[in-house]
């Protein structure tokens, strides 16, 4: 009886451990490669499908019967960042820089409103640009805004312009756009050429700006600064509108003449350098627009008919005042460097 | 509703571009214009994988969020389409996208950038379905006659599947089952024993690369 | 609507009023004729006439660092002018169309360095025409129209280069139809006078044996 019983026990634990030994070796015997490879990683067998999709993230460059430029590059991982770049930074932030200055400008003028000449004006004119000079300077204002204004167009028109013109007008308008600025864009170096070789001469730094600059150029109150032809603030202008355009114009000429088989990454950091150089020198340029017109009183004189007031010189550019009289003095005829033309014969019209 | 997908299957792809060929001759594509492509992977070497890529039609498209004109647009199926009578062909589409998708007519010296081209899934474009504009502007419009890309059914190994995500993706699950995991066939690793690569591409000898 | 009018009545207008009116300003100011010169001629009137008009060519040596600007952007601004206007792919292919005679046209890069050119020469003119005080007070409002128009023409010429809107061709179309109606009635005039006018000098005083 007892016999029996303990024969039935031990078929019974026979079964158990069969059982749990059969459920152990199900769950467990194919984990075993794994487990091998776990503990032995020279046995690692890679896995072929995420191997190619590392490399395809890393940029691995594959080859294609399709010829073209980046053909053989499956995914461009720059994308993503240049769109961000484009749609989260640029265009918002663009926006909000131009804006904020010009109403700080804006502001500006209701509180201090327009810089009077010290003492009035005396009536007497010297000459001060050239009409070399001034063709320079407008040469460039008109091809800078002709270009600022479809460039802008084609950055912003998508949220501004599409609901006033619908999509087919806005199209026609972008396309026009994108053709008048690619077409004027190399003509942009000329005009930045001339611009530089005209004024650099008085452009470079010299004792004195440094005064003026910490002074702020008296513009927060306080007596006027003294200063030479350009004071610090048109030469550091002068200096931005060279490199930002210097930038644009390179970056420019990548965009614009896509045959040289420069691909995607080429192009997107040519834009990003394009766009940042733009929104600088157009929003430091309103600051120039405001001080050259409404801001300073008899400035605006200098670029239509080459001519400023005597006050207006011997407070603003009291060192240049200097030297225009003692050249004066010394019988020197009063045609200013870099003049082509007979400027000094002629009485200008003055309603220009 | 349907959600339309492509979907490449790098075991399966024998680069043989019957797909780019076909999308060619039914879109009758401009010159220079490939809208679907066969990019390898490290050619003839180990590891060497082909992927047929076109406009991969996403959810979140980024041409049409950097397009300075706002012209694409998706359709009802999932399909990024764009309209070529606002396209002004500046190319940025072709910056932001991750596939090199949109495509542009062959430039002369100085080029000019013409309208985009891309693929358009065999859907056609804004205009009326399967009228003549519309084919000679955006091709062939096959999802209005019920029927799916061509390049997908021309694909002899069945490695380009097109149509609704989910039949896509049962598909290719059923394939991934059948196969034991993504890509991992046993006995790989005997017959490529000690010729793995390295995240450069490079080949590795001896002991396999730790990170792979 | 306004695209018929263009190509059709606007365009027919234009013309014949080009047309009448530059053989009618030509035919008048040679009908005012000489008066009989009894003088003993000094020197050939033909002579003289053929070289001012190659000598008018460059400015007096007295001249020519006084008025370098106007020079090279003179010469900037005709040169690429007459090659957009014989030579631009579209411009062949609308004279070809109109009178059934054809002829070569610029390769695209051609066309963008001669547009480049053209729109430097004439902004650099016009500007210096503007800043400089003797043309200033020379000028009046048919100069400045002049250059305002041939700006605008060459502008809407320019922003219609890629042929892609019919609205930019049209619109481009349009400015030229003003520009012709305006021609006979302005300085433009000298395209077709300045030869005539220039050997009519060199004819007056060659006669008198006078280098003019």
């Amino acid at each position: 009886m007892a016999a029996q019983t303990r024969t039935a026990n031990r078929h019974h634990r026979i079964i158990i451990w069969s059982l749990l030994l059969l459920v152990a070796a199900t769950l467990l015997l194919p984990l075993i490669p794994y487990a091998m490879d776990y503990v032995d990683p020279s046995g690692t067998v890679p896995n072929p499908g995420a191997d190619l999709w590392r490399d395809v993230r890393n940029g691995n460059i594959g080859t294609s019967q399709v010829l073209g430029v980046d053909a053989g590059v499956l995914i461009n991982d720059n994308g993503e960042r240049w769109r961000h770049f484009r749609m989260n930074q640029l265009i918002p932030v663009g926006a909000m820089f131009m804006g904020s200055v010009l109403a700080l400008i804006v502001l500006f003028y209701l509180v201090r409103g327009p810089l009077r000449i010290q003492g009035g004006a005396t009536g007497k004119m010297i000459r001060r640009f050239s009409v070399f000079e001034r063709t320079t300077h407008w040469f460039t204002v008109g091809l800078f805004w002709l270009l600022a204004l479809t460039g802008l167009i084609l950055l912003y028109g998508r949220f501004v312009l599409i609901p006033v013109l619908g999509p087919e007008g806005f199209g026609l308008t972008a396309s026009a756009c994108k053709e008048a600025h690619n077409l004027f864009g190399p003509m942009f170096l000329v005009a930045l050429l001339m611009m530089f070789f005209t004024f650099v001469k008085d452009n470079i730094y010299a004792r004195g700006d440094m005064t003026w600059l910490l002074k702020g150029g008296g513009m927060l109150g306080g007596d006027h600064v003294s200063a030479g032809r350009f004071n610090a603030g048109e030469k550091i202008w002068f200096w931005i509108a060279m490199i930002g355009g210097a930038v644009l114009i390179g970056s420019g000429f990548v965009l614009d003449f896509a045959v040289f088989g420069q691909g995607r990454e080429v192009m997107a950091i040519s834009h990003v350098l394009h766009g940042i150089a733009a929104l600088i020198v157009i929003t430091v340029s309103f600051g120039h627009i405001y001080l050259g017109t409404a801001g300073v009183e008899g400035t605006i004189g200098s670029m239509v008919n080459g001519e400023v007031d005597e006050a207006w010189a011997k407070s603003h550019h009291d060192r240049w005042y200097a030297e225009v009289k003692a050249a004066e003095g010394g019988g020197e005829n009063e045609e200013s460097a870099g003049g082509t033309a007979a400027t000094g014969v002629a009485s200008p019209a003055r309603d220009a | 509703m349907a959600r339309m997908k492509f979907l490449c299957d790098a075991e399966r792809c024998i680069e043989c571009n019957a797909c780019v060929t076909a999308c060619k001759n039914e879109n009758e594509v401009p010159w220079g214009v490939n809208r679907r492509r066969v990019v390898t992977i490290h050619d003839g070497s180990p590891g060497e994988r082909s992927l047929s890529v076109a406009c991969m039609h996403c959810s979140d498209a980024p041409c049409a969020a950097v397009c300075p004109v706002d012209c694409f647009y998706t359709t009802d199926d999932g399909v990024v389409l764009h309209d070529k009578d606002i396209c002004i062909g500046c190319g940025y589409c072709f910056y932001a996208c991750p596939f090199g998708a949109p495509q542009f007519p062959v430039a002369e010296a100085f080029g000019q950038r013409g309208k985009m081209d891309k693929c358009t899934f065999c859907a056609g474009g804004p205009l009326p379905d399967n009228s003549p504009e519309e084919y000679s502007k955006y091709g062939a419009n096959r999802l209005a006659e019920g029927k799916l890309p061509l390049c997908a059914e021309m694909c002899a190994t069945r490695a380009l599947i097109a149509g609704d995500g989910d039949t896509v993706s049962d598909i290719f699950r059923e394939r991934v089952t059948w196969r034991g995991s993504s890509g991992f066939a046993h006995g790989w690793g005997v017959a490529y024993k000690n010729q793995h690569r390295d995240s450069k591409g490079k080949a590795v000898e001896g002991k396999a690369a730790g990170g792979d | 609507m306004f695209a018929q009018l263009v190509d059709g009545i606007f365009w027919d207008i234009a013309l014949w009023v080009f047309a009448i009116g530059v053989v009618w300003n030509i035919l008048s100011i040679f009908r005012v004729g000489n008066k009989p010169d009894y003088s003993e001629p000094r020197g050939s009137a033909v002579a003289g006439a053929v070289a001012t008009n190659l000598r008018r060519f460059m400015p007096r040596s007295e001249m020519v660092s006084r008025t370098r600007l106007q020079v090279i952007a003179g010469y900037l601004f005709h040169l690429g002018l007459f090659a957009l206007l014989f030579f631009a792919a579209p411009h062949v292919l609308f004279i070809e169309a109109q009178t059934g005679l054809g002829w070569t046209s610029m390769p695209y890069w051609a066309f963008i360095i001669a547009a480049q050119l053209s729109f430097t020469g004439l902004l650099l003119l016009w500007v210096h025409r503007v800043m400089h005080p003797v043309t200033r007070l020379l000028s009046d409002m048919d100069d400045h129209m002049a250059s305002i128009l041939t700006f605008i023409v060459m502008l809407t010429g320019c922003m219609a280069l890629v042929e892609a809107f019919e609205g930019l061709r049209v619109l481009h179309r349009f400015t030229v139809e003003i520009l012709m109606v305006y021609f006979p009635f302005s300085r433009l005039m000298h395209a077709f006078m300045f030869i005539p006018s220039r050997a009519f000098t060199g004819a007056w005083f060659g006669r008198r044996g006078v280098k003019a």
